[in-house]
């Protein structure tokens, strides 16, 4: 990538910054209570909401990730963007109830009939820290490796003094420090600006390509495939599934079946996984009511299904356009694909200045989705440990408010500085399959104990617990034993794919993901530990529960006046 | 202070609603709604990964120009949730809205009642407690 455009992208990068900076004091002026802090005060309309959910939900890598698989590996890539999408139909269906039944989390739905409150909240908070860590690693390795090459810094290389090595820890820690001054000091107001934001720069730098590039080819949307299938070298196979996932090997039925079952394994995660995400699920309750709520899911199926629409046009465009060798060459993972195209195509329209502006607004629109994303999630778990587990495990429910919300700023300050050293440590390892394994822990653990604590009569504090801690260790577990820990060899080099160096090899488990087998085992560990429990299931409490989820009697609202506490009951 | 979400209720309240004819009614709506979305998504979704995986020649079959019929099922996927998200607003809309609006204001209005009768008992109480004193 060429030269001086990394001022530009530099300079943006601060603008960036200096905006939601300012946003976020406004948002502490006006942040007074936890309602303000956990929920925005509840006032965000639908389609605002609706931006934000977007904002949250569309990472960097997807944007950048699913553009590189599609521009390597062809049709494939697509197969993220049609999971990511559609999960969000079981979304639409949890989000009236779930906005009706909770307060600020989602410990706030499975508690609600559960005779053992604490440890209910416990094991909720445990499972939301988990999935949003691994989440958040990913972000942020990914922004120290995207900043280095955004900035242009080869190894060997540097900028304004710094090595590339350097450059990745400081983004790093730059990142770190930024996602953690939005949480503690804007709270859910100054985060859902901060997404809304991101979300309307991201739609309109991924627009701005799309078109570019389709109007490459006369907007033939047929001829752009055949150039990127010819481009490829792969002709017609680069445009049909089966080059990445699913792989048929030759003579080896057992290995072509175990990879097949892996794409299925995959599908199955994207699909239930988005509505067991905490920063998903917490951005149930910033709106007034469950209409706002529903509305708000409409906007983000609207805004997520145009975006994913469009990386098909950003993948393939890249592989048409810029070729998969110097792709390639950049990142062998594919992660420039998108930024590589901006240069490209800004190039044809004005020259390498052309080029250099397209290039720094698409990096800073990347580099300002991953702080929109990794601020959702400290947010998430923030929120988590100190309404479920200082508020109602340790102060037994009977916490100040001020005191809660002090908690939540110090815990995302703790969980902050975690994610720094965890991704300062990995920051060189391949950590991408995280993002699906968070996908993957998220449907195993949260969304058994969401569905059968709405739904089914009988279901007790023991099933959410055993549903909880069996689908997070079991996806943990599996993971720990697959080959994307250990054991991957690349055929031909005999070099490590996995994460541990060549050599080492305890990968028990075929598949890299665990959701295929996960999922049922989180759904039967929470139906066994109700059924094997001696604890009645609180009739009146399960009553209670539909009673509200369905109508929104006693909802938690947007209180109508400064100082009123929130109608609920 | 935090408000607890186990405080208790006036007893009965929220049992009441729960077994009016309907509650049943919207219950059972919405049941019936929820099993057809996810039977109509999940369904058409695992047909299109299953074709995916097992049915790579009838995916690689071409539809029109370089489009083949992967490419044209994955957008039908696109198609397909956004309709499904439609229908599924619409008929939450006409069928669910109004019924549990109902039931929701009804509850609203008694338990209005219930602390509008509360207000003049206490203030009786303290009327008689005065006159008596």
């Amino acid at each position: 990538m060429p030269g001086d455009g990394r001022f530009l992208t530099f300079g943006l990068f601060l603008v960036f910054i200096l905006i939601t900076l300012g946003i976020t004091i406004w948002a502490r002026a006006n942040t007074r209570n936890a309602d303000d802090f956990y929920a925005g005060g509840r006032a965000f309309s639908g389609p605002q909401n609706g931006l934000a959910l977007a904002g949250d939900y569309m990472s960097a890598a997807s944007f950048l990730g699913i553009a590189g698989i599609i521009a390597l590996s062809g049709y494939d890539g697509f197969l993220y963007s049609i999971g990511f999408l559609v999960a969000w139909l079981l979304t639409l269906l949890l989000v009236e109830l779930m906005r009706n039944a909770g307060r600020f989390t989602m410990a706030d739905v499975l508690s609600y009939r559960a005779r053992r409150q604490p440890r209910v909240r416990t094991a909720a908070a445990v499972s939301t820290v988990t999935v949003s860590v691994f989440y958040l690693l990913a972000q942020m390795v990914g922004a120290g490796a995207l900043v280095s090459l955004l900035l242009g810094i080869h190894p060997g290389q540097s900028f304004l003094g710094l090595s590339a090595g350097a450059a990745k820890v400081l983004t790093i820690i730059i990142v770190g420090l930024m996602m953690v001054f939005y949480v503690t000091y804007g709270g859910m107001k100054g985060t859902t600006w901060v997404q809304i934001i991101k979300a309307v720069l991201l739609m309109a730098g991924t627009l701005v390509l799309t078109v570019l590039v389709l109007a490459r080819f006369g907007f033939n949307l047929s001829d752009m495939l055949g150039a990127a299938a010819k481009a490829s070298g792969r002709a017609a196979d680069f445009l049909q599934p089966g080059l990445k996932y699913g792989r048929e090997i030759e003579g080896d039925p057992l290995r072509t079946l175990i990879n097949k079952l892996d794409f299925i394994s995959l599908a199955v995660a994207l699909v239930l996984g988005t509505a067991g995400l905490p920063h998903i699920v917490s951005r149930f309750f910033t709106v007034p009511d469950a209409r706002a709520a529903r509305t708000s899911v409409n906007w983000a199926i609207g805004l997520v299904g145009v975006f994913y629409l469009m990386t098909l046009a950003l993948g393939f465009g890249a592989t048409a356009v810029v070729g998969q060798a110097a792709i390639a060459a950049q990142d062998p993972a594919g992660n420039t694909a998108a930024l590589q195209l901006a240069y490209t195509l800004g190039e044809f329209a004005g020259g390498p200045i052309g080029g250099d502006i397209l290039l720094a607004f698409v990096g800073a629109v990347a580099f300002a989705t991953i702080l929109a994303v990794v601020s959702g999630l400290v947010l998430a778990s923030s929120t988590s440990l100190a309404h479920d587990y200082f508020g109602h495990v340790l102060m037994f429910g009977r916490p100040r408010e001020s005191q809660e919300v002090a908690v939540a700023r110090f815990s995302a300050f703790l969980v902050g500085a975690l994610a720094v050293v965890l991704a300062v440590v990995a920051r060189n390892l391949n950590v991408a399959f995280l993002v699906a394994l968070a996908f993957a822990m998220a449907a195993s653990a949260n969304l058994p104990a969401i569905v059968l604590s709405l739904f089914w009569k009988r279901f007790n504090s023991t099933g959410v617990v055993a549903g909880i801690y069996g689908g997070l260790s079991g996806s943990l577990l599996l993971m720990a034993l697959s080959p994307v820990v250990s054991g991957k060899v690349d055929p031909d080099t005999g070099a490590s794919l996995s994460l541990l160096p060549a050599g080492i090899d305890f990968h028990l488990f075929p598949l890299e993901n665990p959701g295929l087998v996960s999922i049922p085992f989180g759904f039967l560990c929470a139906v066994a530990g109700t059924l094997l429990s001696r604890e009645q299931a609180d009739q009146e409490r399960y009553d209670e529960l539909s009673v509200r989820a369905l109508t929104g009697t006693g909802s938690h609202r947007a209180a109508r006046r400064a100082g009123k506490r929130p109608s609920g009951r | 202070m935090v408000e607890d979400p186990r405080t208790p209720t006036v007893p009965g309240e929220f049992t009441a609603l729960a077994h009016d004819h309907r509650f049943h009614l919207l219950k059972a709506r919405f049941r019936r709604l929820a099993t057809t979305l996810v039977a109509a998504f999940l369904g058409w979704y695992f047909l299109y990964i299953a074709l995916s995986a097992f049915a790579r020649d009838f995916m690689a079959r071409p539809a029109f120009g370089h489009i083949n019929m992967a490419l044209l099922l994955g957008v039908l996927q696109f198609v397909s949730t956004f309709v499904l998200a439609w229908r599924y607003t619409r008929y939450a809309r006409r069928m669910l809205d109004p019924l549990s609006a109902q039931l929701r204001d009804e509850a609203q209005r008694r338990q209005a009642e219930r602390e509008h009768i509360e207000q003049v008992m206490a203030e009786r109480r303290r009327i008689e407690n005065w006159t008596r004193g």
